[in-house]
């Protein structure tokens, strides 16, 4: 086995004192064998089944059901949930909460997820909301926003604003936002961009006034993509686009660069890669739509691709040389 | 010339350092043992951060891609030839990649691999075109695996794949590798009518015979320099001894070889129920009781795939109340396991193993409950069991 060997090197090479191999090797041996990532996708996966399960299950059979069981049934489990939850909340704090544990925090999100349910049911079943569709999809905003806080949860801060999304009535999940979106829609690319900037701006200032800085990630991942998927469509869009596709460029421009000075100073890489990817679309837009190709500008074109490319290359791995922090 | 690309002490320094890391956690080790050991066994090579790998791997295939297109231009049209042109493209990356270990000190960084990627994409192209042009017009029509033309291209694939496989240690390619090791098998066995017969067995027993084949070369000294792909491959050998006995690989790809389009029940069905119960739970106990995280995990995807072929077939259930009784029933065994495990017993434990990445995991979760658990919207019909991408999304994030 390697590790043995590797003990074995360290203690030749006098770095470990025989003393310490020894314990080493004791705690190597009897190490337990940890199934954390394991039971948490489980129960994540039992979550997300039993939730949409449910969901569906409850809109076939809407007539064939007694209502006051289905509304106790799910008033219970999102009480059972809520309650544990709050049982076991570390004490609210505007800075990282000590980790409440992966129950409690799952159930808070089953909880979340029922509570979505029952909202439907009973709109679908009662019209509590009649046509105030508005209100409908608001009230789930504003309870996940307020929950994340106050329980510390990255996961419904994400709930939260996929609700608020949902409100504005753009979908703003990863890859729904580039599927289920119409962005050719003026309204919808308008407010989806709006919302972007909106998301980032929280990101920022969570982090600027030391208001929960940890939830800058969720938040500015899922509004900049959000913004730069809709800027992006209207750059490429051939209608009348709520942006003129030259300041939908700029916008592009401004937001990748945003992301990368932000990448270098937090080390989130996933920004850096995401700026790079959409400057890069812009730049290349841009550059073609000033070629001439009646002329003999095909060369200039053919050589592009590649000279871009190993710049980008170059760009990435000297990235730690070219945003020095200062 | 060594064989291998890259200096043997990288790897050899980065399982130091990832051991000690475990250690310092543990305080087995003080912080200045730590420094000592950082600095006997630097890690001297240069591999940055997942995303920008992915970044550097996207942009260096993009641009081999791109200067490819531009040697017809130089060569000239007239006299254009594709063999010439692939060996052209593969000979100037792979000098590239030589270079640019020597000179950068890449390792698995993202540029390296693609580079390695375009040139094997071109060698193999290269010797499936010299094979088509060699071989009579109509055995070049199809691609099917009974083509004879097909194992004369696929040996020298085969050749070529190890030989990157021992100079650069590369796991998808040892994985791609031992994908046309099993298509090899196959298709050497069609060739014969009783090929088809014995095609799963022979499968199952190819896949055992590379899994003992890699549990004897991980004793070799120089195990570490391989172990991507050594531990890949357990992997695959572990899916394809399940897959070559699973009921619905061996129905539907019986049905698709004899080109029927309503599948029929095949010789020695009860043997191969048996196997797609048995082997799961052969896997989850093993997984457990060993301990080792591999077999687990293939054992429980396994076990998800076996629950899909009971549905194929016959589906007791429909998926409404399967997905809710699934999910409960999974929801109240998680929960029961966090709970009894939360003191290890048989040496499980249900407590993370060190949190080095954990916030990065947070929040990457985050993205993954964006993803996935919103709003249950109700549709009709056309509902699919298995609730999306969550179950991959959050095993991911153990790697």
């Amino acid at each position: 086995m390697s590790c043995e060997e590797i003990i074995a090197d360290l203690t030749a090479r006098e770095l470990l004192p025989p003393a310490q191999a020894a314990a080493i090797r004791d705690y190597e041996r009897t190490r337990p064998f940890s199934l954390h990532y394991e039971l948490r996708t489980l129960l994540y996966l039992g979550i997300v089944l039993l939730s949409g399960g449910l969901g569906v299950l409850l809109y076939q059979h809407l007539d064939e059901l007694s209502h006051g069981v289905i509304i106790a049934g799910l008033v219970t489990i999102l009480l059972a949930c809520f309650l544990y939850a709050f049982r076991h909340r570390a004490p609210f704090t505007w800075q990282l909460a000590p980790p409440a544990g992966v129950l409690p925090d799952y159930l808070l999100l089953l909880g979340c997820l029922t509570f979505l349910t029952l909202e439907g049911y009973v709109q679908a079943q009662y019209q509590v909301f009649g046509t105030r569709y508005g209100l409908a999809l608001m009230l789930p905003a504003v309870l996940f926003f307020a929950l994340a806080y106050l329980f510390d949860h990255r996961g419904v801060l994400s709930m939260a604003i996929t609700a608020l999304a949902a409100w504005v009535g753009v979908s703003i999940a990863p890859t729904s936002a580039f599927v289920r979106n119409d962005f050719s829609s003026v309204d919808l690319s308008g407010s989806a961009i709006l919302l972007g900037l909106l998301l980032l701006g929280a990101g920022l200032a969570s982090e600027r006034l030391n208001r929960k800085p940890h939830f800058a990630f969720t938040y500015i991942s899922l509004g900049s993509n959000l913004a730069l998927l809709a800027a992006t469509a209207a750059l490429f869009s051939y209608q009348r686009a709520v942006l003129p596709p030259f300041a939908a460029g700029i916008l592009i421009l401004a937001i990748s660069t945003f992301l990368v000075w932000y990448a270098r100073r937090t080390h989130s890489y996933l920004f850096l890669l995401m700026g790079v990817v959409y400057g890069y679309i812009v730049v290349t837009y841009g550059f073609f739509q000033l070629l001439d190709f009646s002329g003999g500008d095909w060369f200039l074109a053919s050589l592009y691709f590649p000279l871009s490319a190993a710049g980008v290359v170059f760009l990435f791995k000297n990235i730690h040389k070219i945003l020095r922090q200062p | 010339m060594n064989v291998k690309a890259y200096p043997t002490a990288w790897p050899y320094a980065e399982a130091v350092q990832k051991l000690a890391r475990r250690w310092q956690r543990q305080q087995l080790i003080s912080a200045p043992q730590m420094e000592a050991i950082k600095a006997a066994y630097p890690l001297s090579y240069y591999r940055p951060h997942v995303f920008i790998r992915v970044g550097l791997f996207v942009f260096t295939l993009f641009g081999c891609c791109a200067a490819a297109g531009l040697i017809p231009g130089l060569l000239g049209f007239q006299n254009f030839n594709f063999i010439l042109l692939a060996l052209l493209c593969a000979g100037g990356s792979l000098l590239l990649l030589e270079h640019l270990i020597r000179e950068s000190q890449l390792y698995h960084s993202g540029s390296d691999n693609a580079l390695l990627y375009f040139s094997l994409t071109c060698l193999i192209f290269a010797v499936f075109y010299a094979v088509g042009e060699a071989t009579p017009a109509p055995y070049r029509a199809s691609f099917s695996l009974t083509n004879p033309f097909l194992l004369l291209a696929l040996l020298p694939t085969l050749g070529l794949l190890m030989a990157a496989v021992i100079r650069y240690a590369d796991r998808w390619v040892a994985a791609v590798t031992y994908c046309t090791y099993l298509l090899l098998v196959a298709g050497f066995l069609l060739q014969f009518a009783a090929g088809r017969l014995v095609l799963s067995f022979a499968i199952m027993l190819a896949s055992a015979a590379a899994y003992a084949l890699v549990l004897r070369l991980a004793r070799r000294p120089d195990y570490l320099y391989y172990k991507p792909c050594f531990d890949l491959l357990k992997a695959l050998a572990l899916i394809t001894f399940y897959l070559g006995g699973n009921y619905l690989v061996v129905r539907e790809g019986n049905a698709a070889l004899s080109a029927l389009t309503v599948s029929r029940q095949v010789p020695f069905a009860p043997l191969f129920h048996f196997f797609t119960a048995g082997i799961p739970l052969l896997y989850i106990v093993v997984g457990l009781r060993r301990p080792h995280r591999t077999w687990l995990i293939v054992g429980l995807l396994a076990l998800a795939f076996s629950l899909y072929t009971l549905r194929f077939y016959r589906a007791l259930l429909p998926p409404e109340i399967a997905a809710t009784l699934a999910g409960a029933v999974l929801i109240s065994l998680t929960v029961w396991a966090f709970r009894y495990l939360r003191t290890p017993r048989h040496g499980l434990s249900a407590a993370a193993e060190g949190d080095e990445n954990k916030d990065s995991l947070l929040n990457l979760e985050s993205l993954v409950v964006a993803q996935t658990a919103h709003a249950p919207t109700p549709q009709p019909r056309g509902f699919e069991f298995g609730g999306g991408s969550s179950g991959g999304g959050g095993a991911d994030g153990k790697y």
